[in-house]
């Protein structure tokens, strides 16, 4: 009896996962329980970092075959998250998320003064510089236009990208991009101060015209019609985001507004979330690589800011001292959290100073900026 | 791929992204123009036909009737390290995001967070 006991309890050993993980697997388990505590306790991102932890989570969990695809007989069926996963290798999730945030965006501020648009552009300074260090560093085209599209401090443009051109990069970037885009309140401050003077930072803006409901209906469509003619590799993400705004402003369809912005933007930031944290497995995470993409990603960020901060320095010195020039950190997407840096930044400088709607315009300029840019590397290597 | 092709790249896409942009913010200078033109007009016709209608003063804006509606604020108001025109801002902020007219609303302390 005693050695039947035995017996069961060792092929009970056997057949779990204990017996087959391997150290590598046991290192991710721990990275994803950091990155759990970032996202609860630090809150870094957490709608996003908590379902990309636990993916990580139960992508390294040996022999529960989450992500494992439908063997080549179809003897059965894939693992739960490889169907899920379909989605963003199809780059389906990117575009739904872009739907929502449409539906989410207030484009006034951009409608209300239009050259917000070139603080956008400017800010997305740092893709290109971390692009050409990327290939400095030996990684190739496709690879290093993943890796700067981080610097466009859009999740869903840079995942979007990545899959479609470097997905053995996915993870990385992934969660590169989510927790410098948390980070935010921490890297532009001591950069907006460094490239502006106290006056300069004390401007304040004059109050922006209202934009009619006409406007606000007519710009999506335009938008639509000239980027995606331009460029139509970003069809998907800009058609999306433009169909979403739509659906706010002609204010006739509440009920898909309300889908698009709560219901439907949350179930896809679950599967979008878990799918690409479980594609960070050992053996395509715990690489030099990764150290490397962590630290291109952090000078895109920075360079990004910088574009944005010297051209509002340049608009600010053309416009006679009008242009604050710290709503240009804004442009580097991030929605709303570079908006609300310019604007904590400003009033510490100003207390009467209120940059907020002015940063907007730049902030929202930078989504489609980044989406350009992601569309300019489709065309070129994809 | 060479370092230089890199910076042409670099060039390219970069000069494609000011290229959309810069396009983007002209269309959009001209449609303000030309839809405000419309929405004018539309509201110069508006007016005549409340002014056919024995109206006197020509158009209506809504907005005066809102905030003519919205009343004001009663009671004592403590302000602690704040001025009068944030002070301002934020009630007409709380009145707006909550729907509750301001005559309606009523703010004991305002204070500094530091």
């Amino acid at each position: 009896m005693s050695i039947s006991l035995a017996e069961t309890f060792f092929n009970i050993w056997n057949s779990s996962g204990f017996s087959a993980m391997t150290w590598q697997q046991l290192l991710m388990i721990c990275v994803a329980c950091i990155l759990i505590y970032l996202a609860i306790v630090k809150k870094y991102e957490p709608l996003l970092l908590l379902p990309i932890a636990f993916g990580v989570l139960l992508a390294n969990l040996p022999m529960a075959d989450l992500m494992a695809p439908p063997p080549a007989d179809h003897s059965g069926p894939g693992g739960l998250l490889y169907y899920l996963y379909q989605g963003v290798k199809l780059g389906i999730y990117p575009s739904l998320i872009f739907l929502g945030i449409g539906a989410m965006t207030d484009f006034g501020p951009l409608i209300a003064r239009p050259s917000s648009l070139f603080l956008g552009a400017a800010a997305q300074l740092g893709i290109y510089i971390a692009f050409i260090v990327a290939i400095i560093l030996g990684f190739d085209p496709k690879e290093a236009a993943s890796i700067g599209i981080i610097g466009g401090a859009d999740g869903p443009t840079a995942i979007f990208l990545t899959s479609k051109l470097a997905p053995e990069l996915l993870p990385a970037i992934a969660i590169a991009a989510y927790s410098y885009m948390a980070l935010i309140p921490m890297i532009q401050p001591p950069i907006m101060r460094l490239l502006t003077t106290k006056k300069e930072r004390e401007i304040e803006m004059l109050q922006l015209r209202e934009v009619s409901k006409l406007e606000r209906i007519v710009f999506p469509i335009v938008v639509t019609i000239i980027v995606c003619l331009l460029l139509p590799s970003v069809a998907p993400l800009i058609g999306m985001l433009m169909l979403g705004n739509l659906f706010k402003e002609s204010g006739v369809v509440e009920r898909l507004n309300n889908t698009a912005q709560n219901a439907l933007i949350n179930i896809v930031t679950i599967f979008l979330g878990t799918t690409v944290g479980a594609t960070a497995v050992a053996s395509t995470f715990l690489r030099p690589e990764t150290l490397k993409i962590v630290a291109l990603g952090l000078l895109a960020f920075i360079f990004s800011t910088v574009g944005g901060l010297l051209l509002g320095k340049l608009m600010c010195f053309l416009s006679g001292g009008k242009v604050n020039p710290l709503i240009g950190s804004a442009g580097v997407s991030a929605v709303p959290m570079a908006a609300r840096v310019s604007q904590v930044e400003g009033q510490k400088a100003n207390p009467a100073n209120f940059l907020l709607m002015h940063a907007m315009g730049p902030n929202v300029a930078g989504v489609i900026g980044s989406a350009v840019a992601a569309g300019f590397f489709l065309t070129m290597f994809g | 791929m060479s370092i230089v092709d890199a910076l042409l790249v670099s060039l390219l896409g970069l000069g494609v992204v000011f290229l959309v942009l810069i396009s983007l913010s002209i269309l959009i200078k001209i449609l303000s123009v030309v839809l405000g033109y419309i929405d004018n007009k539309s509201d110069i016709s508006a007016g005549q036909i409340i002014s056919q209608n024995g109206i006197p003063g020509g158009t209506i804006k809504t907005e005066s009737i809102e905030i003519a509606d919205s009343g004001w604020s009663a009671g004592e108001l403590k302000l602690i390290g704040v001025d009068e025109k944030t002070a301002a801002m934020i009630m007409a902020i709380v009145s707006d995001e909550s729907k509750i007219p301001l005559s309606e609303l009523q703010f004991k302390t305002i204070r500094l967070i530091d």
